[in-house]
């Protein structure tokens, strides 16, 4: 080899990687739940990702955190198991259970040994088709998130990041609210709502199961005919209706006495996802926020120092979407701040250049691999091939799509997707040292609001 | 018990030391087309002095910002643009650096991480410095000044410590401090802890293994080494086991809407005789909705919301504790009380079998889980290098926590839980 080394050359990549995308199988149990399985052998492990269309976005009007206080309760008992009990099989497994609830869906993850395999997915059968959903445990859950809720209060990052979408979903719009739900809310849902919840949307026809990991199709489709066939009631399906707020620029302000900081929301509604749109407008944020070096982090971090980071997103659901800007500053840079943030996203409206795609493309395209390294990044891809329903080929395809996005369509989706006058800012942080500062970027006209997003009038 | 073949964590590497002193680990592991790089330099907050604090931190960020040969931003950019992920992370004891990036990229990486070990102060400037003091200085409001309870660690630890101990500040380092430094700071630190002499490289995933060592060679045998500290902290360290005679109790008014408690007692060092058992006795007081503290606090009075416990430890010192939030209506003494009866109960009749087998599974399983990452595989190969001198110790690591008994558990509580504590109340402002 050449010793003689010229510090000052990059050096170049090493030949062209090779890399197979897993295959995915799918297939139905008798109970009629669907199984996507990719096979991932490196390791006697295995991962369960149960996917149940049954998130806060069906909570009715009066009972906003209804769906996560069900999930909540789920696995406080089930079949000859107390709360203490199940939790106890699980880790005597060493295996690891967790139940969640997201917008759209609750996810339940299982991650197990493959030598207990048997055992724990017997355990999650209980779970799914025997729950307690008693008296007792419910009004403890009920109970313990009351007092989450009261402590939201003083966490700005949360009460940003709730609030932020019921300003931008807005009030009516079943993803406008918190997962969690409302004090008055929670205080009047009752144990029989938990259990109509479950009958009703809690169902193996509602839900799809993702499988990562050592086995093969046959081995699993026996297990968990075996184990899950206990789960079989059916699904009732409620519409729901999506209204649109008018959106005209505007400024609110929650004060947050003595905070030392600002957190920073800024964005508006977005299309839901859509594969002709995605790549380009993927491409786009990674060039305005969605990265280390994107123009809006170097700007407010590594010139300015206003921030520890500041990044954007195109935040998809299944129904619909938000493009968010989210950053925290020092309290006395907060209007300097969201000036800057305006400002970027009117430059990005006249264009990026060629160099900038090229690099966001790279950065993707190039890291695509890596996406699949662990059993939970390959999970996580199947949960969002399943919530946006793509296509089985869309991993195969992905490189291609990406590849073929021109400047010219970035520029387009730039215009097409960030509309500064609908834009909503919300920051949270110390209206002594804020008002003013706000107050300059839109002619006086500041609205405040209180934690859970109402307007103060004043 | 739990039976998966443990060669699982028997892991392969092979390792050597360049002229300069520089220690390269090398782990061969082709199934994915990826290589991880990382960097342990030995050195942390605890090298730092009492008034000068947060600069292993700070100086961690000017790590990023550009070399003799990579200008500023670029460093980020040129590992984003071959599809890599990077960063870096500063604790007590060290200072790590790392990227994983696809494997034909491997030797920008070592590129990229050669010319910032060598060449770094060239590209140093005072506008880089000013800039990163502000976003240091953000980083601590955001994640320390304006969270709930979020000044809790560094109180705790001022009081645990006593004055100049290596861990009696925060690593993120004081307001003050972080906005005092100079050109002259930075430079002088870098000549004293950034030497190859005091860091160790490990490379592991896939790379060509008859080549691997030239490569090395070729970006990092012509680093000079400096006339470098011997990453001892230089803290007087016989104050160390100068314990504190009586409990503390520290209370404070803050903008939380719950009480909550800490009690800190000092505890075991870093694979210390007894830092195992601490592990496994967290997982017994707190680890699941039937461990001990959990079941009783949160789940039959609910009077806590939460409780955690957990042991600290590092290379000098450690720390165990135990952290309840208390229900509307909860008095804090009556939790405490509870938290340390439920010890005195351990203390004098022990813990069963069950509750260690559950721990020890939870454990064993982990390790396994915990194998899926390169960049956690490269980062433990290192941990295990800096503090046991052996990076392939995940089988040793794993059968301390096998040995863990009923009376090792129990022995804990006569010689560390029993002894004073530091406690700290946290209660909401009162409004008027």
């Amino acid at each position: 080899m050449d010793k003689t080394l010229n510090r000052a050359i990059k050096p170049d990549a090493l030949g062209d990687m090779k890399f197979e995308l897993p295959e995915i199988e799918r297939f139905r149990l008798g109970n009629n739940l669907s199984v996507l399985f990719v096979k991932k052998e490196n390791l006697p492990i295995l991962r369960f990702t149960l996917l149940t269309e049954s998130g806060s976005k069906f909570d009715a009007d009066s009972q906003k955190g209804l769906a996560n206080l069900f999930a909540r309760v789920l696995d406080e008992g089930a079949g000859k198991y107390d709360a203490a009990g199940l939790s106890d099989e699980f880790d005597i497994l060493g295996s690891n259970f967790n139940i969640g609830c997201l917008n759209d869906n609750i996810q339940i993850t299982l991650q197990t040994l493959k030598e207990n395999l048997d055992r724990s997915l017997e355990i999650l059968g209980i779970i799914l088709s025997q729950p307690h959903l008693d008296e007792k445990s419910f009004e403890r859950e009920k109970r313990k998130v009351l007092t989450s809720i009261q402590q939201l209060k003083n966490s700005p990052e949360d009460i940003a990041d709730i609030t932020f979408d019921r300003v931008v979903f807005g009030n009516g719009n079943p993803y406008a609210y918190p997962v969690i739900g409302y004090t008055a809310d929670v205080n009047g849902i009752s144990v029989q709502n938990i259990r109509d919840y479950y009958k009703q949307k809690f169902t193996p026809d509602n839900s799809t199961l993702i499988v990562v990991g050592d086995s093969n199709r046959l081995e699993l489709e026996t297990v968990l005919n075996n184990y899950l066939a206990g789960w079989t009631h059916s699904y009732q399906k409620t519409e729901l209706k999506y209204q649109k707020p008018q959106e005209n620029f505007s400024i609110y302000l929650i004060h947050k006495e003595g905070a030392v900081q600002s957190e920073i929301r800024v964005g508006h509604l977005s299309e839901k996802r859509n594969e002709a749109h995605f790549f380009a407008k993927h491409l786009l944020n990674m060039i305005l926020g969605g990265q280390f070096t994107s123009r809006i982090n170097l700007n407010l971090r590594e010139d300015k120092g206003y921030t520890y980071g500041a990044f954007s997103r195109f935040n998809y659901l299944k129904d619909s979407a938000q493009f968010l800007l989210s950053t925290s500053v020092s309290s006395e840079n907060t209007g300097k701040a969201v000036t800057e943030i305006l400002k970027e996203l009117k430059e990005i409206r006249k264009g990026v250049k060629e160099e900038e795609l090229e690099f966001a493309k790279s950065s993707t395209i190039r890291r695509y691999p890596g996406n699949f390294e662990t059993y939970s990044q390959v999970a996580a891809n199947l949960i969002s091939l399943v919530v946006h329903s793509l296509p089985d080929n869309y991993f195969d395809t992905y490189i291609d799509s990406l590849n073929k996005v021109s400047v010219k369509e970035v520029n387009e989706a730039a215009i097409e997707n960030f509309h500064p006058e609908k834009l909503s800012v919300l920051v949270v942080g110390d209206k002594d040292h804020i008002l003013r500062q706000l107050k300059e970027l839109n002619s006086g006209k500041v609205i405040e609001l209180d934690i859970w997003g109402k307007k103060i009038s004043s | 018990m739990i039976k998966v073949n443990m060669d699982l964590l028997n892991i392969a590497y092979e390792k050597y030391k360049l002229k300069n002193g520089l220690e390269v680990i090398l782990h061969h592991s082709p199934s994915l087309p990826l290589v991880s790089v990382n960097i342990w330099y030995r050195v942390g907050s605890a090298n730092e002095k009492k008034g000068k604090t947060g600069i292993a931190h700070l100086f961690e960020h000017m790590m990023f910002q550009g070399s003799k040969n990579v200008p500023k931003e670029l460093h980020f950019r040129y590992i984003q643009e071959a599809g890599g992920t990077l960063n870096g992370s500063t604790s007590f004891d060290r200072t790590n650096y790392f990227e994983k990036v696809p494997s034909n990229f491997l030797e920008l990486a070592l590129w990229l991480e050669s010319d910032r070990m060598g060449f770094l102060l060239p590209a140093l400037t005072q506008e880089k410095l000013t800039n990163q003091i502000g976003v240091v200085s953000n980083e601590r409001l955001e994640r320390y000044d304006n969270q709930p309870y979020g000044l809790a660690w560094e109180i705790l630890s001022s009081n645990l410590y006593p004055d100049g101990h290596p861990y009696s500040w925060p690593t993120i380092g004081f307001m003050d401090d972080i906005k005092s430094y100079t050109l002259d700071d930075v430079s002088s630190f870098f000549k004293k802890y950034y030497s190859p002499s005091n860091a160790a490289l490990v490379i592991a995933g896939d790379f060509q293994k008859e080549k691997i060592k030239d490569l090395v060679a070729k970006y990092f045998e012509d680093i000079p080494s400096q006339n470098s500290s011997s990453g001892e902290s230089e803290s007087s360290l016989n104050i160390i086991n100068n314990k504190f005679e009586k409990n503390i109790l520290i209370e404070r008014d803050e903008n939380v809407q719950l009480e909550r408690i800490y009690l800190a007692w000092h505890s075991d060092k870093i694979y210390g005789q007894h830092d195992n058992s601490f592990d496994v006795l967290s997982d017994i007081l707190t680890g699941s909705k039937s461990s001990r503290l959990t079941k009783h606090l949160v789940y039959d009075t609910e009077m806590a919301q939460d409780v955690s416990a957990y042991q600290f430890s590092g290379k000098y010192a450690g720390h165990y504790m135990i952290i309840a939030t208390a229900k509307p209506g909860t008095k804090l003494n009556k939790l405490k009380e509870e938290i340390l009866n439920e010890i005195e109960n351990i203390g004098k009749n022990g813990v069963s079998e069950k509750e260690l087998v559950k721990s020890k599974n939870l454990i064993k399983s982990s390790f396994i889980y915990s194998m899926q990452n390169l960049d956690v595989l490269a980062d433990q190969l290192n941990h295990y290098n800096f503090y046991l001198n052996e990076p392939n110790s995940f089988n040793y690591d794993l059968k301390r926590y096998e040995e863990v008994t009923n009376e090792s558990v129990k022995n804990l509580i006569s010689s560390f839980l029993t002894r004073p504590f530091v406690e700290l109340q946290i209660k909401p402002v009162n409004k008027k």
